[in-house]
């Protein structure tokens, strides 16, 4: 236990990021991680500790709840709750917000390989296996994402 | 083809001859070098340290073990009042009444030695491993708890804090699991107390 202790020490920052960086809400990503990794040890304990099963487990839990809200809340509804929540504010520093704000613009498929490439530190052949996509692919769409953010950002930002 | 190069040099996927041709490039094309550049200071911003707090880790010895999906619990579910209708007619027809079934399993007395604990519980196969509170053997250390345990062969802990399971130190037998922790294991047959 001891063990997967450390693990959750090691990487519960990283996939908060992530799940951050994907749903733009700290309290539901916060939610959502600590879901991970209970759903990790009920269902995935015998294969060990692995970042990648880590990750695949906690994107596989944002859709899970994407599905679950879709009739209810749009995604986009979550991103909103950003700039109004006071608590976030105060969490999430300004150069942050505006990047999460811009990211809310990406399509979910670049917002998403994108969040993986910056918070798991997955190469992209692992980041592939996890999407069920090629090396070349991620590497191509990440490149691509990267420059759509890019399109979306203030250039007096960079 | 070669903007890719950025992010593979951002992202260090780069090989030694993708470096060459990094280094070439920048060198020859100065909007290649901006674009660099400019995806370089952004990728600072969205890597930014999250200064967030990290959430407690999850109540742990609750999942710990998920008790198996009880399936037929769930195809006869329709049919249980009238199966507990029907359970009632025959124990009336076994038993006298005021006599109380005996529960299945052998008593299996556990004792662990515990003096700093201000409680224990033990958890295991024969508990779908949910903790069950031990009791304290007066102010000696020792906590104990009898259970009826079924035949066979079982694992278990002992749960000494909020989420930190030990193994038996009486018992011999342990299994690893695949978390750092052991689990006792032993062999229930005839009466074990």
């Amino acid at each position: 236990m001891d063990t997967f202790r450390k693990f959750y020490t090691d990487n519960g920052t990283r996939l908060l990021g992530y799940l951050l960086r994907k749903s733009g809400n700290y309290h539901l990503a916060a939610d959502l991680m600590q879901e991970t990794f209970v759903r990790y040890l009920e269902r995935y304990r015998n294969q060990g500790l692995s970042v990648a099963l880590l990750f695949t487990i906690g994107r596989n839990v944002f859709y899970d709840h994407v599905r679950r809200q879709r009739e209810s809340v749009a995604l986009d509804e979550s991103f909103a709750s950003l700039a109004d929540d006071q608590e976030q504010l105060y969490i999430i520093k300004e150069d942050m917000r505006r990047l999460l704000e811009a990211m809310r613009q990406l399509d979910d498929d670049d917002r998403d390989i994108l969040s993986l490439v910056v918070s798991s530190g997955l190469s992209y052949r692992e980041i592939g296996a996890l999407r069920g996509c090629s090396e070349g692919n991620v590497k191509v769409r990440v490149h691509r994402a990267r420059q759509k953010l890019r399109q979306l950002l203030p250039a007096e930002s960079l | 083809m070669k903007d890719y190069l950025i992010s593979q040099y951002i992202d260090n996927e780069l090989d030694l001859d993708e470096k060459i041709t990094f280094v070439e490039t920048v060198n020859e094309d100065r909007h290649f070098t901006d674009e660099a550049v400019a995806l370089l200071r952004q990728e600072k911003q969205l890597r930014t340290e999250l200064a967030f707090p990290l959430p407690a880790l999850p109540q742990l010895h609750r999942a710990v073990r998920t008790p198996p999906l009880n399936w037929l619990a769930l195809w006869f579910k329709p049919l249980a009042g009238f199966a507990a209708g029907a359970v009632v007619v025959i124990l009336l027809a076994l038993f006298r009444p005021g006599v109380p079934p005996v529960p299945q399993g052998e008593p299996h007395r556990f004792v662990v030695y515990l003096p700093e604990n201000t409680q224990a519980r033990i958890l295991g196969t024969f508990t779908n491993w949910q903790p069950v509170p031990m009791e304290p053997v007066g102010s000696s250390g020792y906590w104990t708890l009898t259970l009826r345990v079924p035949e066979g062969e079982h694992r278990y802990s002992y749960l000494v804090e909020e989420d930190r399971l030990i193994a038996d130190p009486t018992v011999m037998t342990r299994e690893q699991d695949d978390f750092g922790g052991e689990n006792s294991v032993i062999e229930v047959r005839g009466l074990a107390i």
